[in-house]
């Protein structure tokens, strides 16, 4: 059974159908890379699977883990292993990231049946994760988000995945504004947390995070749908001829 | 029903076209079974504040009277009963009383004529007290009541003071109370006052504050109303000289069909003094708010700054806030702000918690608690701050009810129990 089943997908956002059919499968062990031109529904499709209620599923169905999700509230699937890297990770003032996440750990340990983690225990799994992304204390003690950085803010959503160790990952647009190092340190702290029992989306415009995080399978979303998928190597197809290959493909179909 | 208390109910007929005072309406609150205290009820409670690590000069005002004979400290800190001390220390008194600092208003003028008792504290100069002073009043009495207390403060050139001043009720009888608190500061005073309201939903409380402050000193006020039926805080702070600072912070968390209004008036007389009002609320079920706030600039105040803010989360559709932050100034050479904003809690902000696996009900509670903090973080008294974080978490999981003592003193007992729910950034 795979570990992530779509058939068929459909969701608006207002008005606005932007998911028209998406199918993906993806199983345990593998990483697929979700390719497409701005604006096709990339983020759409990672919020949907997360749970983001701005959007409406009209039609179809995931399928997680054996159960279908589309009716599971937001935190009952980030506790079932579902965990999103957000394109724009969002500001929250007031909150530090110790007591979010320590909220967190704790609230889905709740949920396993699990204790809570006392302060200690929580600090040296702080301490542990930060270290693979190489975050500094200082920003953990501050606001989430807060002033970030681009490239911090999405330091910040790795270090929140390294915490919660989820069975399926989805990380939109992870490399966008990282520096030529932090993408190093990001994509290695990715591949530490994988294993062979969970699984890692990676929406990008860029094969050069591809270089680091090695997909089994790349997907391409185009006008709301996966219209193509291949190997690794078409990425690189995408990075020198970009879209209209595909363009001409379809209108001709 | 007493004809002070009748007299009470109508002043709001003669303010009616007042801008000042015409949204406040205590006639809910008025019932036919209230009267006025008797001397003698009370004197029994015994308080011991459980704040943890505070230890403080305090002076309990019940039902209207204090039953606290003047205490002079080693530092010579004069505190107690004010009946007391008008008639054993008048020429202390009169440092405060008459003075005639803030504006006259028709509840002011009822409280003057027939107040029944309250609290004396004298700080003299250049004291800085170990202890911080707490004044509690308390309606403890099992009957309903009408009642006016008057504290008078004075604290002396350069000294540097913490102030606890809490308002409670104890049972669910029906309160009024027309407080007045004078309070003034000498030269390069400095001091930190906090004032918290924790009343049950049947009790009303007209708080008027009016402090002076002379040149150089420096006034930190956080009022933070935790609980109340129909509350109006009103404030008036004049810097009667240069250089001073004052920063007036406020937050209040009101349901049902609660009312809450703030009113603050800053006075800039004197050039390079500095002014700041935080006021933050949220506001449930179909509880109303208001916030009128003026910062005046008098003609001579050059080098003034001033910033006032308002901000209002809206929890439900029936809750309402109506805010009107008001800068009138009459010199060129300041800098000044004013803004306010009524809003909801922000989508994103909750997916992105939840989406981390933190529930909606928790989810909730961290972002109205970190729209709180930016308050309760003001409070530079350690254990007290910590102590309001508490009583928030709990007022915002909707367990805080009053109960048989003041809420600073609450524990388990009575429903307040701690919250499972530990957020608190300086303990990790
Ligand atoms: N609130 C909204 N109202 C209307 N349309 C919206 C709203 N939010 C997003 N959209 C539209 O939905 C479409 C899909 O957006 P989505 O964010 O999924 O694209 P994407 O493939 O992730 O793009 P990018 O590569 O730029 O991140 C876009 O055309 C976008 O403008
Ligand atoms: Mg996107």
């Amino acid at each position: 059974m795979s570990l992530l089943s779509i058939r068929n997908l459909h969701a608006y956002i207002g008005e606005r159908e932007i998911l028209k059919g998406v199918n993906l499968d993806v199983e345990r062990g593998e990483v697929h890379s979700i390719m497409g031109p701005n604006g096709n529904g990339k983020s759409t499709l990672a919020g949907v699977i997360a749970g983001n209620p701005k959007y409406t599923v009209t039609e179809g169905e995931v399928i997680y883990n054996g159960k279908n999700i589309l009716d599971m509230p937001v935190d009952v699937r980030a506790s079932e292993g579902i965990f999103l890297g957000f394109q724009y990770p969002v500001e929250i003032p007031g909150v530090s990231i110790t007591n979010f996440m320590r909220t967190a750990v704790n609230e889905q340990r709740k949920y396993r049946g699990l204790d809570p983690l006392g302060a200690a225990e929580f600090l040296r799994l702080m301490e542990e994760k930060k270290k693979i992304v190489e975050m500094t204390t200082k920003l953990a003690n501050r606001s989430v988000n807060e002033g970030f950085s681009g490239g911090e803010k999405k330091k910040n959503e790795i270090f929140q995945m390294a915490m919660l160790e989820p069975t399926l990952a989805i990380l939109d647009e992870t490399d966008s504004g990282l520096d030529i190092d932090a993408l190093r340190i990001v994509a290695s702290g990715v591949n530490q947390l994988r294993r062979p029992d969970n699984a890692t989306i990676v929406i990008t415009h860029y094969q050069r995070l591809l270089d680091y995080i090695v997909p089994d399978f790349v997907h391409i979303l185009y006008e709301g749908r996966i219209v193509k998928t291949g190997p690794k190597e078409l990425a690189l197809r995408l990075e020198h001829e970009g879209y209209d290959w595909i363009r001409h493909e379809i209108d001709q179909q | 029903m007493d004809e002070l208390i009748q007299q009470f109910g109508q002043l709001r007929q003669q303010l009616k076209k007042n801008e000042v005072w015409r949204n406040v309406d205590f006639g809910t609150v008025l019932t036919d079974s209230m009267r006025l205290p008797h001397a003698d009820e009370g004197g029994k409670y015994s308080f011991h504040c459980r704040v943890p690590n505070i230890d403080s000069y305090c002076v309990i005002t019940e039902n209207g009277y204090c039953h606290q004979s003047l205490m002079e400290t080693s530092e010579g800190i004069v505190y107690g009963s004010l009946r007391a001390a008008k008639e054993q220390r008048a020429d202390l008194v009169a440092l405060v009383m008459g003075r005639g600092s803030g504006s006259d208003n028709p509840y002011r003028r009822m409280n003057d004529a027939g107040y029944s008792d309250g609290v004396f504290i004298y700080v003299p100069q250049g004291c800085h007290p170990a202890k911080p002073l707490q004044l509690l009043s308390l309606h403890t009495a099992e009957a309903s009541l009408f009642m006016q207390c008057r504290n008078a403060i004075y604290l002396g050139d350069g000294s540097d003071v913490t102030i606890i001043h809490c308002d409670d009720s104890t049972n669910q009888h029906t309160g009024m109370s027309n407080n007045v608190t004078e309070m003034v500061m000498g030269s390069n005073a400095v001091a930190d006052y906090y004032k918290l309201q924790n009343i049950n939903d049947n009790s009303g409380l007209l708080n008027h504050t009016y402090v002076t402050l002379a040149a150089g000193a420096h006034l930190l006020s956080v009022g933070i109303t935790l609980n109340g039926g129909t509350i109006r805080n009103h404030s008036e702070v004049s810097m009667m000289g240069e250089g001073c600072d004052v920063e007036a912070d406020g937050l209040y968390i009101n349901d049902h069909i609660q009312q809450v209004d703030n009113y603050i008036y800053v006075d800039h007389l004197h050039p390079s003094c500095h002014s700041r009002a935080l006021y933050k609320g949220i506001l449930d079920d179909a509880a109303h708010a208001t916030f009128n706030g003026h910062v005046m600039v008098r003609e001579g105040a050059a080098k003034t700054e001033a910033y006032q803010t308002n901000r209002n989360i809206l929890l439900t559709d029936k809750a309402t806030v109506a805010t009107k932050p008001f800068l009138e100034i009459y010199n060129d050479d300041v800098k000044c702000s004013h803004g306010s904003s009524i809003g909801q809690i922000d989508d994103d902000a909750m997916f992105y918690l939840r989406s981390r696996g933190i529930s909606e009900k928790s989810a909730r509670t961290l972002l109205l608690y970190a729209f709180c903090d930016e308050v309760v973080g003001r409070i530079r008294l350690e254990p007290l701050r910590q102590r309001l974080s508490d009583l928030i978490k709990q007022r915002l999981h909707g367990e805080l009810v009053v109960c048989a003592e003041c809420a600073l003193a609450c524990n388990s007992h009575c429903g307040c129990s701690d919250s499972e729910f530990t957020i608190d950034p300086t303990l990790l």
